[in-house]
């Protein structure tokens, strides 16, 4: 919204001494965002009047001149293409150097080879109309060389772009006379009671006794808060006066007709929404307002065709609906040139409906924009009367006819809100007296009475339909007016306490730290939506049906996702058009469907995907895992798939699984991970050329816990251990885990460790196999009969599983 | 005796360079310092000088034989370490054939730029007392909205904001300020925390809106809090993640769950306030917005207004992430694409 200061000027004296920049500074702090501040009119002094003096043809273009001018302080000449040019008469120039709206700045140039030392201006160049017709053409009289703002007696103003956001929870705030009222208690400076009880009597006094030609019906369930209106014959619609035409366009307005104009003039001035209609098109001498109860269609003032639902609250007449409450009138009833009876509507409507209707029909017109915001129907009457006086200004020969119809009218309730100054004081961290409290209370046009050590706040009505509710707002009105930049910034007292990050926190962060260290991956973020075509591409069988976001931006990202294994594999696809090789990881979450008031769980997770293209990486991704495991104190077995104890995280019916290269990870007693190559049958449903190893370790379930870390020191040991290699033959398939696990049933307790040292493929079916054991006693130096006796155990323990010496 | 000497001095100084390998070293060791070595055959005469002459000859000589021992034990170092260096030779490998010039994938690993950011903030806020909170991406209306004071009847809760599940109950949490709410319900004041996470609006995306996108939220209820101390937090902690002093301003800004509420501007990095492109002029950015917070608000999370109070603040993770790095389109952060945080890389 635009505001202009010649215009607050009207209502409240402003510091000569401040510049515009600073002024909007200091309004930006204590009220609302002044996004810009435009001085206008600028250039209308550096613009000039002249006169022609002679036309030649371009030499080389047809539709241009070469037109000489007098400047008053010599001739100039340039190229123009204006048809109305014609020697002897006024227009203006504007020079080189000259910036006009819109931001263009003029600079020596040639046209067509012909140099131009300016340009002739015609209106909408200079943002006076919208008019291109041709040259501005001055009056005979003008003064050659004065300037064309002395010659238009056109006053610079200074205009204030107002952030709209900034004031969607101040109503008061939508019309000048409520921004004046800010400055004044801004600037300390008194406001102009312009709208006083004396005005309004004056006004009143213009009432007649007769027959109101329209009356007012409002239906009780309609969302319409109060509706006054009044009729007025004998206006003429005429241009509006200088002055208002340049206000409107200060602030962006189109100037149409005095009648037009006075109805947007008072809104701008009020913050009211109102609306004037040619009488005659009101059949049946009276407004109905009511709900459409049915669907249908209306041409609103712009020509538009807009598809109501019965919900919608219409103002209408005994035939015909005429507008759409609050939002915009219709095109028949709008004022034409030969208008000479009109009606004045002022009106106030529910906000939350207001904004339904117009959100739903994408119209946001001046007045749904106001409505929205929750304004006080006790400013009706003083909006009508406002209208009034100002018809009469323009049209001294009109007269009302009758008195004010009114209907539904619902008071703004009073609000009186106890406050304590010492409170005040206290939430702002500062010190400010009651009486400094009071001053900018008045200022603001509450009503303050000191009872029993409190003060009793009475919030005007035009701040009391939303915006003002309790004790904080007040704190807010004072905090705001002495300047948040007056509090000196304290320390709050400091408890000695301790904090660190949470379990949870901590296990993430480990997880992400080890997985960049030691699995030399790259951390990627995904959106945790995903689309049906997804799902059917990756064949997941979780759906979350549940799940589906209601307006979903898009099919692809239309619910919360199952698992993140279907974007992962997306992600794969993507990546393997870059890299021949990569690792990625996120630490993401996946979403569960629960039954019942729980509705849902967040599952954290971690993905991660190991992608080659010539080798399998399911080694390296179990290498990094299963390390991870051990880093985070968590107790894993990695097993393959058992019936029994199927894996929520990789569903046993998914194509993905790999028929051999598949581990589920199970912690305490839960399947929690999984480390799968994903089957080459699915990779090619995504196109992925290569092999793609897959993890997912879901957290959810033990994030929270303190998990011990179980480390125990052991004694250094003070004797020598001995190792004995020997080399079994197993079956080419057989894996060395089975191996191990046979060596499991040694049991020694001086048998430290057995380890793997070499494989070795003999042939197609069978393989060498050498195993290391480690002997250590603790107590004593291990004699050469205990070693002896020793291998032989470990030879006939591998024997009695089915590994035979290597001979 | 000092002459011949002397001379000795010279010829072993002359020889001692010619010597290759560790058995004629040893050999020349012999030949000076054995028994019937070259320094005793001249040393032999000794007895028969005087006292002052056997004082003087006697010392220039263990000055000799030091300097033989030191001279040969350096030449010794010399030769073994030339036979070492000539073992290396032939067990020689390229050291420019790093892993990072090898052409076999992609062998970067690294953080998300977005990870990164957050933990600087969390460990800021972990140093200044605060706990780092969490909570669900799907939430109900009561935690997004009704215990934040925000109506009915907020704009905010239309579709084309918020995404909604098909039992228009529940939601994506369109902010982090549902984590105040959590986190008044676990824990009972006085206290203050930060949540960070992932937000999410329903609207188009482009190169600075996302729909999903990261926010950092902060709580802090004790007694008798105040918009001083307010401002006191913020600039503390600003100037900790910008790393130099910083100047705040705050002004009127409106949000349903703080009252007063407040956008804090930071005066312009670029130009240090005196005005460029970047604040329009203004000198000042608008950062995040804060204020105190609503009565409603505590009562909704279990907490006597009455007897608490407190501020709330929230940061565009986002933004700070995109200021640091000049990254130019948001869309990057969920895209997923290797060669995007390949950049970010840690090594």
């Amino acid at each position: 919204m635009n505001i202009s200061i010649n215009w607050i000027k009207d209502y409240v004296d402003l510091p000569e001494d401040i510049s515009p920049r600073d002024l909007g500074v200091k309004f930006t702090l204590a009220t609302c965002e002044v996004e810009g501040v435009e001085t206008s009119g600028e250039h209308l002094k550096a613009v000039k009047v002249v006169q022609i003096t002679r036309i030649e043809p371009h030499p080389d273009a047809d539709k241009l001149n070469l037109v000489t001018f007098e400047t008053g302080s010599g001739e100039k000449r340039v190229v123009c293409g204006a048809p109305n040019v014609a020697v002897g008469k006024k227009v203006p120039f504007a020079c080189i150097g000259t910036t006009l709206p819109g931001g263009f700045t003029l600079t020596p140039k040639k046209i067509r080879g012909v140099e131009s030392e300016g340009m002739l201006c015609a209106e909408d160049e200079l943002g006076l109309s919208d008019d291109h017709e041709g040259l501005m053409i001055l009056a005979e009289d003008a003064k050659i060389g004065a300037s064309l703002a002395d010659h238009l007696g056109a006053a610079s103003d200074i205009i204030f772009e107002i952030d709209n956001k900034s004031i969607t929870h101040r109503p008061d705030l939508w019309g000048h006379y409520g921004m004046a009222r800010e400055f004044a208690a801004v600037f300390g400076n008194p406001l102009k009671n312009v709208f006083s009880e004396e005005w309004k009597a004056g006004l009143k006094a213009l009432y007649t006794d007769e027959k109101p030609p329209v009356t007012i019906h409002v239906d009780k369930d309609s969302c319409c808060l109060g509706f006054k209106g009044i009729s007025m014959d004998k206006v003429t619609v005429k241009p509006s006066p200088q002055w208002m035409q340049d206000r409107l366009n200060a602030c962006g307005m189109r100037p149409i007709n005095n009648i037009v104009d006075i109805s947007n003039y008072v809104m701008l001035e009020t913050g009211m929404p109102n609306h004037i209609y040619d009488r005659d098109t009101i059949k049946g001498g009276e407004i109905i307002v009511r709900r459409m109860g049915e669907e249908g269609v209306f041409v609103t003032l712009d020509e538009q065709e807009r598809k109501m639902i019965a919900s919608d609250t219409m103002v209408c007449d005994r035939e015909r609906m005429s507008g759409i409450g609050g939002i915009m009138g219709g095109l028949d009833s709008s004022i034409k040139d030969s208008t000479c009876r009109i009606f004045l509507e002022s009106a106030n409507w529910k906000d939350a409906e207001i904004r339904r209707t117009s959100v739903r029909l994408g119209l946001r017109t001046d007045a749904s924009q106001r409505y929205e915001k929750c304004l006080d129907t006790n400013l009706l009457e003083q909006t009508i009367l406002r209208l009034m006086e100002l018809i009469k200004e323009s049209c001294p020969e009109a007269v009302v006819v009758g008195a004010m119809q009114e209907d539904a009218i619902k008071p703004t309730p009073e609000l009186i809100i106890p406050c304590s100054a010492e409170k005040i004081a206290r939430v702002l961290g500062t010190d400010v007296s009651e009486e400094r409290i009071i001053v900018i209370l008045e200022a603001l046009d509450f009503v303050v009475e000191k009872k029993d050590g409190k003060l009793m706040v009475t919030v005007p009505s035009y701040r009391a339909t939303k915006d003002i509710e309790f004790e904080d707002d007040i704190v807010e009105e004072i905090g705001r007016i002495i300047g948040y930049d007056n509090i000196t910034p304290v320390s709050p007292v400091n408890l000695a306490e301790t904090t660190r990050l949470s379990e949870a926190k901590q296990m993430q962060r480990k997880i992400q730290d080890f997985m960049v260290f030691n699995g030399r991956a790259l951390e990627i973020m995904t959106y945790p939506m995903i689309g049906e075509k997804l799902l059917e591409q990756a064949s997941w069988p979780v759906k979350n049906e549940k799940l589906t976001l209601a307006n979903a931006l898009s099919p692809e990202l239309s619910r919360m996702r199952p698992s993140m294994v279907p974007t992962l594999l997306e992600k794969a696809a993507q990546n393997q058009k870059n890299y021949t090789s990569f690792r990625l990881f996120e630490m993401g979450r996946s979403y569960e469907e629960l039954d019942g008031e729980a509705y849902s769980r967040d599952r954290y997770q971690l993905g991660v995907v190991f992608f080659d293209k010539k080798d399998s990486p399911y080694m390296d991704l179990l290498n990094v895992i299963r390390p991870l495991m051990s880093y985070l104190n968590l107790n894993a077995q990695f097993t393959p798939a058992q019936d029994k104890f199927p894996n929520p995280l990789m569903p046993s019916e998914w194509p993905g699984i790999h028929p051999q290269e598949y581990l589920d990870i199970k912690i305490m007693g839960k399947n929690s991970g999984v480390v799968n190559t994903v089957h080459p049958v699915l990779t090619r449903q995504f196109k992925i050329k290569g092999n793609v190893a897959l993890a997912i370790l879901d957290i959810t379930d033990f994030m929270d816990l303190v998990i011990k870390d179980k480390t125990k020191y052991s004694a250094l040991p003070k004797f020598p251990s001995s190792d004995f290699d020997c080399t079994v033959v197993a079956d080419a398939h057989t894996p060395v885990g089975d191996i191990l696990r046979a060596m499991g049933k040694l049991k020694m307790k001086e048998a430290e460790s057995v380890k793997i040292v070499d494989v070795f493929r003999m042939s197609e079916d069978e393989k060498a196999v050498t195993i290391r054991t480690t002997f250590l006693d603790r107590e004593k130096t291990l004699t050469p009969e205990f070693l002896r006796e020793a291998e032989d155990k470990v030879v006939a323990t591998l024997n009695k599983a089915g590994f035979p010496l290597k001979m | 005796m000092l002459q011949k000497l002397e001379e000795l001095k010279k010829e072993f100084r002359a020889s001692v360079k010619d010597l290759k390998d560790q058995n004629s070293l040893a050999e020349f060791k012999a030949d000076y310092l054995g028994k019937k070595g070259k320094l005793n055959d001249i040393l032999g005469g000794m007895r028969e000088a005087s006292g002052e002459v056997r004082k003087s000859v006697g010392a220039r000589a263990n000055e000799f034989k030091q300097e033989i021992l030191d001279t040969l034990a350096a030449q010794l170092t010399k030769i073994e370490t030339a036979e070492v260096n000539a073992k290396l030779k032939k067990s020689w490998q390229d050291i420019t054939l790093t892993d990072d010039v090898m052409a076999r994938g992609l062998q970067s690993a690294g953080f998300h730029p977005v990870t990164i950011i957050q933990r600087e903030i969390e460990d800021i806020f972990i140093s200044m007392g605060f706990d780092i909170l969490d909570g669900p991406h799907i939430e109900d209306d009561f935690h997004n909205f009704e215990a934040l004071n925000i109506p009915d009847t907020h704009p905010a809760r239309d579709m084309q904001d918020t995404f909604w599940f098909a039992d228009m109950a529940h939601l994506l949490r369109t902010h982090t300020s549902t984590i105040q709410i959590r986190g008044m319900e676990a824990n009972d004041p006085p206290f203050k925390f930060v949540g960070p996470g992932k937000v999410f609006r329903c609207e188009a995306t482009d190169a600075s809106h996302e729909m999903a996108f990261h926010q950092l939220e902060g709580m802090m209820v004790g007694k008798d809090i105040s918009v001083a101390n307010l401002i006191y937090f913020m600039k503390t902690l600003l100037s900790e993640i910008f790393r130099q002093d910083m100047n705040v301003r705050l002004r009127p800004g409106f949000f349903p769950f703080v009252e007063p509420g407040f956008e804090l501007d930071i005066e312009c990095l670029i130009c240090g306030g005196k005005g460029c492109k970047v604040c329009k002029g203004s000198g000042w950015v608008e950062l995040l917005p804060c204020g105190m917070t609503h009565p409603n608000v505590l009562r909704a999370g279990g907490i006597d207004p009455n007897e608490w109070n407190g501020f709330a603040f929230g940061l565009g993770l986002d933004r700070l992430v995109m200021m640091r790095y000049h990254i130019d389109d948001i869309r990057h952060l969920h895209g997923g694409d290797l060669r995007f945080v390949e950049q970010f890389k840690a090594y």
